[in-house]
């Protein structure tokens, strides 16, 4: 109590959303997500952030932190708002004509719905591979050299650029001597591999997965899951899944998600063992969702 | 308890057999293999169709080319046919214009369709594309004698009075009424395939901080190069065999401008030629045959264009990598 | 299975026996308009003239007067079902050799060969001159040029003289209007003007006398040729030989361009039939008038 009055402009769930629950230890609940290792401030910060399909909120009121260097995961049952949350990051929602933001949603303290925004630029800084497979029609060389050819990398430099992130994604002992051919070829893992190495190529900071695994078989799955951890010394990373046990394994910090608002978030070892409220609970034993 | 299981006989009771009875079998694979052979009569009587038309213009054409031979017609640009002493059949001159007013169209038409196809699928609001796109695809039904009206009634006066052109029915003028026939085609059918590659492959471009037109150049429109090829093809096509309006529009002079890219003089092309004369020439005579002739080199170039396109088609797909 | 396999058997069955039909009676039809044997004999039996149908078809200058010949026909004779086609000169030649017609429209008078399959045929095509048609040089209003010369309507069309300067007129290129070749205009014009020569290839050509008459008032610098029942005061004829087109010049035949127009018929029509009727209505003091509104000039003098 004496905490969150301390800090009552950053308060993590907003009020209405405790008073709706019934859950009598929310009074006092008070995200420990941060912990007691955390070195690195913030490096995403929602503040009351909501985005609307026309008249319909797709997530409402989210205020929570996503700090660096780390796997977070965001959980919660279909259409809780989790993607909508997570592609509201860079701005990929755009696409989807008559959506409209409310609250801020910071990356590195700049308000991604700032009118301002360089979108490009906040694109190629927050990297993000999508829930299918979506290789371009192209070569698989030509796929991974997109980005930094965008950014006007030719020649030896881009050639060691593609070589090291497919090294990165896990990929190049298995194409490297074929990336002259169709990228449509390689089958579903290794196309998902493709894209998060065509996403890494990008050289990003923050790398957003909207259910990476979600059209992949165990084998695969396991081979992307590896690569989230090994990646996290490098990239903030931010998940969606609806598979916990994935949220588990991988993940430093989970958020749990329902019906477009942020239900808990906090150590993943603390949702999943000793969840502060009684919905996230139901959730993680599988009881409802 | 397996026990109770075995002895109480299959596990559900199914009330609609599963398997045909011998007859209804027998019955059944007949009417699908007596199926399967007339549509496939039908579907090879659309091939007999087009075959019949390349024989019987073959051979209404053969009468000319045993008379005069290919040399006259591929060498010469004098097209006399009525001559009462020496008839001249040069094609030359006939194949300059339709060649000439169909690049010209393609020129005019093709930055143009594609380019408001791109703005149909990918820059205005989708309310917008939904109202717009019937009305271009109604635009595409406009018979092209409106047009002849408007190029020999409007466009050609206007040519001469704001150009200084000394005739206003030229290659120029059909060149852009064909374009402004052809463009509503290529549109509808490249925003078709422009549209049809999906949100995914858009988002996977920006993702990776590519700007709206560097993902439309390229990621959007070589993913939907198919489509937008064959809205190209389905254009020039539409340019090439188009009769009535280049009859209209033309000037039908049957010449070889000086310099030849000069598309302010008048042309003639192989439609028009065809269309024009066949109406009053007697039937049998050299001039009659000298018809079907042109129309068999129309028909062969056509055919070329097509073959030709469907190579750079296939070469295009291998070299944007898709899937074989 | 069973039922999608029947629907489709079903579907190409129908589409089978819908092609035979359509086969079947097209062969049961077409004997008996044999090519030769059967036709020979006067083709359009003469029918009584109640019910009968007559077929005309032909060039697009005569046919005009046709269609309004067959408008006032049709009160005098309301049961007489008459289709009129205007197709062209050669097309109307053909349809009335092969029997597809029994009157046939022509802006000019039948050639050798067509006279030669119709005798093949056994047929004897006679000609009725119903009308006179002059052929009138046309510039554009605002065009200086008072008189041609058929010499120099020759050299402009053979582009021998190119600029109007040359004929005392502006400095600007002569934009030179032909029909095309295959109409009866053009070979009316190339008989009295061209002789052996050929029109030079800048000649642009137009498929009917409203177009022809369309690019002359629009354009200043044009040169064109229509009948004479086509020029307005949007466009300006010229006197040829000093003779200037008009309905007593062309009746009379003194100006130099003047030709007549024909219906074509196999044989004389039998004497009270519906083609008799028809054929000699232009003799008519209502064929008359139907000919002067069209711009024509007819052969009588009422």
């Amino acid at each position: 109590m004496i905490e969150v009055n301390e800090m009552p402009q950053r308060k993590v769930l907003a009020a209405g959303t405790a008073a709706k629950t019934t859950d009598v230890k929310m009074a006092n609940y008070v995200p420990q997500a941060a912990g007691p290792e955390q070195q690195l401030p913030a490096i995403i910060r929602a503040d009351r952030f909501s985005l609307y399909y026309g008249s319909h909120a797709g997530v409402k009121d989210i205020t929570f932190d996503i700090y660096p260097r780390a796997v977070t995961a965001i959980i919660g049952p279909s259409g809780c708002g989790k993607s909508t949350f997570l592609r509201s990051i860079n701005r990929m929602n755009d696409l989807i004509p008559n959506t409209r933001a409310e609250g801020t949603l910071c990356v590195n303290d700049v308000n991604v719905y700032d009118r301002r925004i360089n979108l490009a630029n906040l694109r190629q800084q927050v990297g993000m591979v999508f829930q299918k497979p979506n290789p371009f029609p192209k070569t698989i060389y030509a796929n991974v050299a997109y980005g930094p050819r965008l950014q006007g990398v030719h020649g030896r430099a881009l050639d060691e650029q593609v070589e090291q992130c497919l090294r990165h994604a896990a990929l190049w002992e298995e194409v490297k001597d074929y990336l002259d051919r169709s990228a449509l070829g390689l089958s579903g893992g290794q196309q998902q591999r493709l894209c998060l190495a065509r996403a890494l190529a990008t050289q990003p900071n923050v790398l957003l997965m909207d259910e990476p695994c979600s059209a992949l078989d165990p084998i695969a799955t396991a081979k992307i899951e590896e690569l989230i951890i090994s990646l996290k010394d490098e990239y903030t990373i931010v998940i969606v899944t609806h598979n916990m046990q994935q949220a588990a394994r991988i993940s430093d910090r989970t958020a749990f998600f329902c019906l477009g608002e942020l239900i808990e978030y906090d150590q993943t070892k603390v949702i999943f063992t000793n969840p502060v409220r009684k919905q996230t609970e139901e959730y993680v034993t599988g009881r409802f969702g | 308890m397996s026990q109770a299981i075995q002895s109480e006989g299959p596990a559900a009771e199914f009330t609609r057999p599963l398997l045909l009875t011998p007859g209804a079998d027998r019955a059944g694979w007949l009417a699908a293999k007596a199926g399967r052979a007339a549509l496939l009569l039908v579907a090879g009587a659309s091939v007999v169709a087009v075959l019949l038309i390349f024989f019987f213009i073959a051979r209404e054409a053969i009468p000319f080319f045993q008379e005069r031979g290919l040399g006259e017609a591929a060498s010469s640009t004098h097209w006399y046919p009525e001559d009462a002493t020496a008839p001249q059949f040069g094609m030359l001159a006939l194949i300059y214009g339709s060649v000439s007013v169909t690049v010209g169209a393609l020129i005019l038409a093709v930055p143009l369709g594609i380019l408001a196809a791109v703005v149909l699928s990918d820059i205005v609001p989708f309310a917008v594309r939904q109202c717009v796109k019937p009305v271009i695809e109604l635009l595409a039904a406009i018979p092209s004698v409106a047009f002849g009206v408007f190029a020999v009634k409007v466009l050609a006066p206007l040519m001469q009075e704001r150009l200084g052109l000394p005739t206003g029915t030229n290659a120029l003028n059909a060149s852009f009424v064909l374009a402004l026939m052809a463009t509503p085609t290529i549109v509808s059918v490249a925003e078709d395939s422009i549209w049809a590659v999906g949100r995914e492959l858009r988002e996977a471009s920006y993702a990776c901080g590519a700007t709206r037109a560097e993902t439309l150049l390229k990621v959007v429109l070589p993913a939907a190069h198919n489509g937008v090829i064959a809205a190209i093809v389905l254009g020039m096509m539409r340019a090439i065999g188009e009769t009535m309006l280049v009859w209209m529009a033309s000037g039908n002079a049957c010449q070889v401008p000086a310099p030849w890219w000069d598309l302010s003089q008048s042309v003639r092309t192989l439609t028009a030629t065809v269309a024009g004369e066949m109406g009053e020439t007697a039937r049998g005579s050299l001039h009659y045959h000298s018809l079907f002739a042109v129309a068999l080199v129309l028909l062969v170039f056509s055919l070329g264009l097509n073959l030709l396109t469907e190579r750079l088609l296939s070469k295009a797909r291998k070299s944007a990598g898709a899937h074989a | 299975m069973i039922t999608r396999g029947l629907a489709v058997t079903l579907a190409a069955a129908f589409v089978v026996l819908g092609v035979t039909a359509y086969w079947a009676q097209a062969q049961t039809t077409r004997p008996s308009m044999p090519p030769a044997a059967a036709a020979s004999a006067p083709a359009p039996k003469a029918a009584p003239m109640d019910k009968a149908a007559l077929q005309i078809d032909g060039s697009t200058t005569v046919g005009p007067i046709a269609v309004e010949f067959v408008e006032a026909f049709k009160k005098l004779h309301p049961d007489v079902t008459i289709t009129c086609k205007q197709t062209g000169s050669g097309d109307g030649a053909a349809a009335l050799i092969d029997g597809r017609c029994q009157i046939a429209t022509m802006s000019r008078f039948m050639k050798p060969e067509e006279f030669k399959s119709a005798v093949e045929k056994g047929e004897m095509p006679v000609a009725h001159a119903i009308a006179m048609d002059g052929v009138c040089m046309i510039v554009h209003p605002s065009n200086p040029v008072k008189a041609l010369t058929i010499a120099q309507v020759h050299d402009i069309y053979t582009g021998k003289i190119a600029n109007w300067k040359e004929l005392g007129g502006m400095d600007a290129p002569i934009v030179v209007v032909s029909r095309d070749t295959s109409s009866g205009t053009y070979e009316t014009f190339t008989h009295f003007v061209m002789g052996k020569d050929k029109l030079f290839d800048k000649v642009e050509y137009v498929n009917a006398n409203p177009q022809a008459h369309a690019r002359v008032s629009t354009t200043a610098g044009a040169i064109g040729y229509v009948g004479l029942g086509f020029v307005d005061t949007k466009v300006k004829a010229l006197p040829i030989d000093g003779v200037m087109p008009s309905r007593k010049t062309v009746q009379a035949g003194t100006y130099p361009m003047t030709r007549p127009l024909f219906l074509f018929t196999n044989g004389y029509p039998k004497l009270g039939s519906v083609e008799h009727a028809f054929c000699t209505f232009y003799l008519t003091e209502q064929g008359q008038k139907i000919i002067e509104a069209k711009g024509f000039v007819p052969v009588t003098s009422y």
